[in-house]
């Protein structure tokens, strides 16, 4: 045989492998739906794996099962509106835990804590000049009112908003 | 062949109105393109996110809640979701800024870490932003691999096991939307929390938001919220003319929004 064709069945050789190796490395799942290779050209079980996708935040449905007079306070109060995660599960916490190991008996993967920092009532209730007050409902005491908001550099400094907040009811304690 | 006067004249003019036809004519033929005029919004099932920027408070609860949600490591300097600040000044100066994506909220007027006297601020407001889960994702387009994607439903995802950190997608969205994950080492976005609405759940930052900015819904079902938002409100989306028909409707869009 000549030479010159032996490079050939070299070329054919690597091909094969390069065939093979795709069938075997590609997950068989792989198509495009619909025939569109330009934007849904993927692996179909990755789908499911982001609907497995472990859920965290369950909401205040979740702390209602054990917690409901606490939660029927905040639903009749300003901060109806105001989920408990966005204060009771922090990065930060100065008081963590739960008397009930909520991962093991609950599945629920946050970990909970009380956030009694001024920071975290600042987020919402500093005054600035270009930040929007909202007027709610106020179920417990049957009033439209303007959401308040403080300067903190003059609304008593120094002093933790809940020695005098009740931020539950959203009352002076 | 015999060729008579009126015949002459008949397929003369007849090849010349094919030819002055314009092929987007033939455009009207196409399937999707007949149904979208029975049904002006398709029957498909389609996932659309709204934002109210006029109620933005700016707190960061919504980024926040996505970074715990979505384990993005607390202290990363990378989000799926951030909150912008824009003010503008009396000499038409614009400040934007988004102090560590806004995860701590915004407690002071210190945009950009200046002073600006209130006095010197003509208008200000929260922008909300995260993944606009384009109908022709110019991030899906480039991925070399096939590791993300867009869903039936028009959710853009990223395949973490087959992705390979290349970096395109990253640079390639107009938004700024996706980032590496410091900890899986692949390109990740906002998923519009897939394991959550697919449950029938608000996304983490919907239902963290107190003051009801965010909703997402499906676009062509007409009993939800989002659909009678953009349906009957002036909504705008970001950056129309990169022509990804982004997915993320705003109320009250101002032109400093970038």
């Amino acid at each position: 045989m000549s030479h010159a064709w032996r490079p050939l069945f070299v070329i054919i050789a690597v091909v094969i492998i390069i065939f093979t190796a795709r069938i075997i490395i590609v997950p068989s799942d792989f198509e495009a739906t619909n025939g569109d290779y330009k934007y849904q050209w993927h692996r179909v079980s990755s789908e499911q794996d982001w609907k497995d996708f472990p859920v965290k935040h369950k909401g205040r449905e979740f702390c209602e099962q054990c917690h409901d007079e606490m939660t029927a306070t905040v639903k009749g109060s300003g901060h109806t509106n105001v989920q408990c995660e966005s204060c009771h599960v922090q990065f930060n916490p100065d008081k963590k835990g739960h008397p009930i190991d909520l991962k093991e008996d609950f599945d629920y993967l946050l970990e909970i804590g009380i956030d009694r920092s001024r920071a975290l009532c600042k987020r919402c209730h500093t005054k600035l000049v270009y930040r929007p007050i909202p007027k709610i409902y106020i179920k417990n005491r049957e009033s439209y009112e303007d959401m308040k908001l403080v300067d903190p550099t003059e609304h008593n400094p120094g002093i933790e908003c809940i020695e005098c907040h009740d931020v539950h009811r959203t009352e002076f304690k | 062949m015999a060729l008579t006067r009126r015949e002459l004249l008949k397929k003369g003019l007849l090849s010349i109105c094919g030819t002055l036809i314009p092929l987007s004519a033939f455009e009207l033929l196409k399937p999707d393109a007949m149904a979208s005029l029975i049904h002006p919004y398709s029957k498909k099932k389609r996932w659309a996110f709204t934002v109210d920027t006029t109620k933005c408070m700016g707190c960061g609860m919504c980024v926040k809640a996505c970074k715990l949600e979505n384990e993005i490591p607390f202290e990363a300097e990378v989000q799926r979701t951030w909150v912008e600040r824009y003010v503008q000044t009396k000499k038409g100066e614009v400040i934007i800024d988004s102090p560590r994506g806004a995860r701590y909220g915004f407690t002071k007027n210190d945009p950009q870490g200046k002073n600006i006297p209130e006095e010197e601020i003509t208008k200000g407001f929260f922008v909300p932003k995260l993944c606009n889960h384009c109908e022709k994702p110019s991030c899906v387009q480039v991925c070399p691999v096939g590791a993300t994607y867009k869903t039936e439903d028009g959710v853009v995802l990223v395949d973490r096991k087959w992705c390979i950190g290349c970096g395109y997608c990253i640079n390639n969205c107009p938004y700024f939307a996706r980032f590496f994950h410091p900890v899986h080492n692949v390109a990740e976005k906002c998923t519009w929390c897939y394991h959550r609405i697919n449950k029938g759940m608000n996304t983490a930052c919907a239902d963290s938001c107190a003051f009801g900015v965010r909703k997402i819904g499906r676009l062509n079902d007409s009993e939800s919220e989002v659909h009678k938002i953009i349906t009957t409100k002036r909504v705008a989306v970001l950056k129309p003319e990169f022509g990804n028909e982004p997915h993320v409707f705003y109320i009250g869009l101002d032109h400093i929004v970038r």
